[in-house]
């Protein structure tokens, strides 16, 4: 009982450091968007072809029920991840679970980090110099996230005022394309519109942060619509990005296609700039800076939580692993199987949070029998 | 504890004598014994006592009788708030400001002050820095009195109050906190109070001082305190919760909380109808945007993605820059600094020099330049033009951080490109959205997001649609007009 309240104190946020619920849509959807969507449509056309917007949206669907699990239980804990995991499994295995989710989404920022590198490596500056880069960047990223959760909330903010007008792009595409490339709909079976559902959940990664950042919002009872909306709202933009892929390429093209939404900005022109890639990529920095910031953020703050060390201590610790591990990761295939390993260990994340929802469930049905 | 009470009485009883021997010293100070039929000790700072209250009011007053006491002379001189004390210190401020002291004898402790001050300064004329063509064209001069019924005739209010602090060790400098009680929060209020109190320096000469004095993080680059020589603008601001800040002695008067959006609204905007006013806000916000970013666009362009000219803009760009011995970089760099060195120049020189400085900067030197073959003349069209665009802004301090913003984005540029632009544009997001002014966000209503706020930020909506007073200041009534039916549309013909 006595642990019980200490871990209340710890979860104690300054009013001032709150944000409104309806923030919650932008942290959600900021979060889910990533890399990923740069290249997936290559991945979920693999298994289901043409029909794979159909798994996008029943990937959307499994993600909203897995979002609803969350909210169910944070609302009957009033805490966090952290708070969770040591009622439900007590101080050592709970806090052991803890570290385990901190270095999950510390790698997710990881594989964010240096795939987007990566992305510059191979469409701007094939000679970028990654040290100097990466170290500039991480100075930079170092910077916002001292500046707290609330200017982690402004930068998902702006990072959806500014990667939203990239949308009007996919006109171009659509108007070059083939809209019968999609059709017939639906001829795959169900066993393989759901291998590519799989593959789709992956772009969806990243809503799990809010067991993190929970406890800092404001009447969170009301944040639970926006969080749903923001689910949808990423839906709905990997489903046209998806779809405008398939009008453009035929199915043969998208294979050998490594990183469709860049190579669809490449085919924008206007009178006084052509190869917009160049500009997407430099406005993607926006979708990029805002994810590895939460990320960097939500997983130093489970050490905060737990052992009660100064995140900023933890943020610096972090930033010079990530810094070391991006550079040291310098081939394209360890790339290629980071982003492997981290989707691997996303998809268990998912699995788990069920299972912890059960766990959880059977606790407190003990706790009141007692 | 008896010796310490002994010297703080040897120091009261002392100071009378000291601070006349002090003023002794100067010139101006004159004392003066009046023999018949009154006889007693006339002082005053001869250079700050008006001598027309001194003979029309002091002299004849004395002179009709013997008067004894001060009580009888206090009765016998027609002057307002006169009174007696044996304080050192207030007699010590009045004097220096230009009381008259009436003494028995001089040796007395027990004085009769009389106000009599008169105080130079220049009058009231038109705004020259935030110029402009329609609206009110009164402009705050140095005078604190003046400047408060510059305000006070605008805002006749029981409710408008004005705190009086003295700043400055050495300065003794009057500030005054104007709001309006009821609709300004207290938080706010105090914020303010607290960090004028706090202030501890030898002079305040300006109120750009106190801008940088008590700004939420002094490293900034960005102000924050709006800082107006416009009562119209000021009455603004009150009107709509905000705390307003004069110095005397300063022609400039401060606003705060403020928002970035404020600094590039101008009073024009208020003057003219609601659509003009937004074109033409949205046209300076996009001119700040290209002051900042033009030039670390060319270079990021010419430097690293030349690929993205189009082929009939590339031949244009080709053939101005073929000749050209440096890389972009320098190019640019060399212009810019050139150009600030123009604008520091003409800030410096007399108006009438500065036009010739002006001319022979930017067009003998700008062509020759291009001749010469140091530089292109699309770069030369693309900074005179950013130049231009900075000089939009109707805050004069707002385009001097825009003219040092630059420089980072133009390392940005040449390092990575436009990616390097985005990283140094996202830094500077990420402190606007740190940044707070009098403990408000800064960003607002950005960051936070105030969907009503945005009524009149980018846009401005018109004045009937203005219903609320701005939630960035937290007024403590928000309701500024009722929505009547009168905006209901009327169907056809009714």
């Amino acid at each position: 009982m006595n642990k019980k309240r200490q871990s209340k104190i710890d979860l104690h946020v300054p009013e001032n450091l709150l944000v409104t619920p309806f923030f919650v849509f932008f942290l959600i959807h900021a979060m889910q968007l990533g890399v990923g969507i740069l290249s997936f449509e290559t991945y979920i056309a693999r298994d289901a072809g043409y029909d794979a917007w159909i798994s996008l949206l029943i990937a959307g669907a499994a993600i909203h029920l897995l979002l609803w699990i969350v909210y169910n239980i944070l609302q009957s804990s009033k805490g966090d991840i952290v708070s969770i995991h040591e009622e439900t499994f007590g101080k050592y295995i709970g806090g052991f679970l803890s570290i385990i989710f901190s270095l999950y989404v510390l790698l997710l920022t990881l594989t964010v980090l240096r795939t987007f590198i990566e992305v510059i490596q191979t469409w701007v500056f094939p000679q970028l110099n990654v040290w100097f880069f990466t170290l500039a960047l991480l100075l930079l990223i170092y910077y916002l996230v001292a500046g707290g959760f609330r200017m982690i909330t402004g930068l998902c903010l702006i990072s959806v005022l500014l990667a939203l007008p990239l949308l009007w792009l996919k006109f171009f595409p659509i108007q070059a394309g083939d809209i019968n490339n999609v059709f017939p709909i639906i001829d795959h079976t169900l066993v393989e519109l759901l291998s590519s559902a799989k593959t789709s959940i992956l772009g969806f990664l990243g809503f799990e942060l809010l067991l993190v950042f929970y406890p800092f919002i404001k009447n969170p009872e009301k944040s639970k619509k926006w969080a749903h909306y923001g689910v949808f709202f990423t839906t709905i933009i990997y489903v046209i990005s998806a779809i405008t892929a398939f009008i453009y390429f035929s199915e043969k093209q998208l294979d050998q296609v490594n990183w469709a939404t860049i190579s669809l900005w490449k085919i924008v022109e206007f009178p006084f700039v052509e190869r917009f890639e160049f500009i997407g990529i430099a406005l993607w920095l926006y979708v990029v800076i805002p994810n590895i910031c939460f990320s960097l953020w939500a997983a130093s703050r489970i050490p905060k939580r737990l052992f009660n060390i100064r995140q900023t201590y933890m943020v610096g610790g972090y930033c010079l692993i990530l810094y070391v591990a991006t550079i040291m990761l310098d081939e394209r295939q360890q790339i290629k199987e980071l982003n492997d390993i981290a989707n691997m260990i996303g998809f268990y994340v998912l699995m788990y949070i069920p299972v912890l929802f059960l766990f959880k469930k059977a606790r407190d049905k003990v706790r009141d029998t007692n | 504890m008896g010796r310490r009470g002994r010297n703080q009485q040897l120091n009261k009883a002392g100071t009378i004598q000291t601070l006349y021997e002090k003023l002794k010293e100067s010139k101006d100070f004159v004392v003066y014994h009046h023999t018949e039929p009154t006889p007693c000790v006339i002082s005053y700072l001869k250079t700050m006592a008006d001598p027309k209250i001194l003979n029309e009011s002091i002299l004849p007053g004395l002179k009709k009788a013997d008067l004894h006491s001060l009580e009888k002379i206090k009765e016998a001189i027609p002057v307002e708030n006169i009174s007696i004390t044996d304080q050192a210190e207030k007699i010590k401020e009045k004097v220096l400001q230009g009381y008259v002291i009436i003494q028995m004898t001089e040796n007395d402790n027990q004085v009769l002050l009389i106000p009599a001050s008169t105080k130079v300064g220049r009058k009231v004329s038109i705004p020259e820095v935030e110029f402009s063509v329609v609206g009110p064209k009164e402009a705050f001069v140095e005078c604190l009195d003046k400047n408060m019924n510059l305000i006070r005739k605008r805002v006749p209010l029981p409710e408008l109050t004005v705190k009086e602090l003295s700043i400055g060790k050495l300065t003794n400098t009057r500030v005054a906190v104007v709001y309006i009680d009821g609709i300004a929060n207290e938080i706010n209020i105090n914020t303010v109070m607290q960090r004028l109190k706090e202030i501890d320096y030898d002079q305040m000469i300006d109120s750009s001082y106190i801008t940088q004095m008590i700004a939420d993080n002094s490293n900034s680059p960005f102000p924050q305190l709006l800082d107006t020589e416009r009562p119209d603008r000021m009455t603004e601001a009150l009107v709509e919760g905000k705390i307003a800040i004069l110095v005397d002695g300063s022609p400039h008067a401060l606003t705060c909380p403020t928002t970035i959006v404020e600094f590039f609204s101008a009073s024009d905007d208020y003057f003219l109808p609601w659509h003009l006013a937004t074109a033409f806000r949205l046209i300076r916000l996009f001119a700040v945007l290209f002051s900042v970013l033009s030039t670390s666009l060319y270079v990021a362009i010419l430097t690293h993605h030349h690929e993205m000219i189009p082929e009939e803009l590339l031949a244009t760009i080709i053939s101005s820059r073929a000749d050209i011995p440096f890389p972009p970089i320098l190019e640019v760099i060399i212009l810019e600094l050139s150009i600030e060195l123009l604008r520091e120049a003409g800030a410096r020189l007399p108006t009438k020099i500065g036009q010739t400085i002006g001319i022979v900067g930017g067009i003998v030197i700008g062509t020759a330049a291009v001749d010469a073959g140091l530089t292109s003349n699309v770069l030369l069209i693309i900074v005179a033009l950013s130049a231009l665009a900075s000089f939009t802004t109707p805050v004069y301090q707002i385009s001097n951080t825009i003219r040092l913003v630059r420089f980072p984005f133009i390392i940005g540029a040449q390092l990575w490109g436009l990616i390097g632009v985005s990283m140094v544009m996202a830094f500077f997001i990420g402190h606007l959205i740190k940044l707070q002014s009098i403990g408000t966000p800064f960003f607002a209503p950005i960051y936070p997001l105030r969907i009503t706020d945005l009524k009149d930020a980018f846009i401005r909506l018109p004045f009937n649609k203005q219903t609320q007073r701005p939630i960035q200041t937290r007024p403590l009534k928000s309701e500024r007009l009722q929505p009547s039916d009168a905006n209901k549309k009327r169907d056809i013909d009714e």
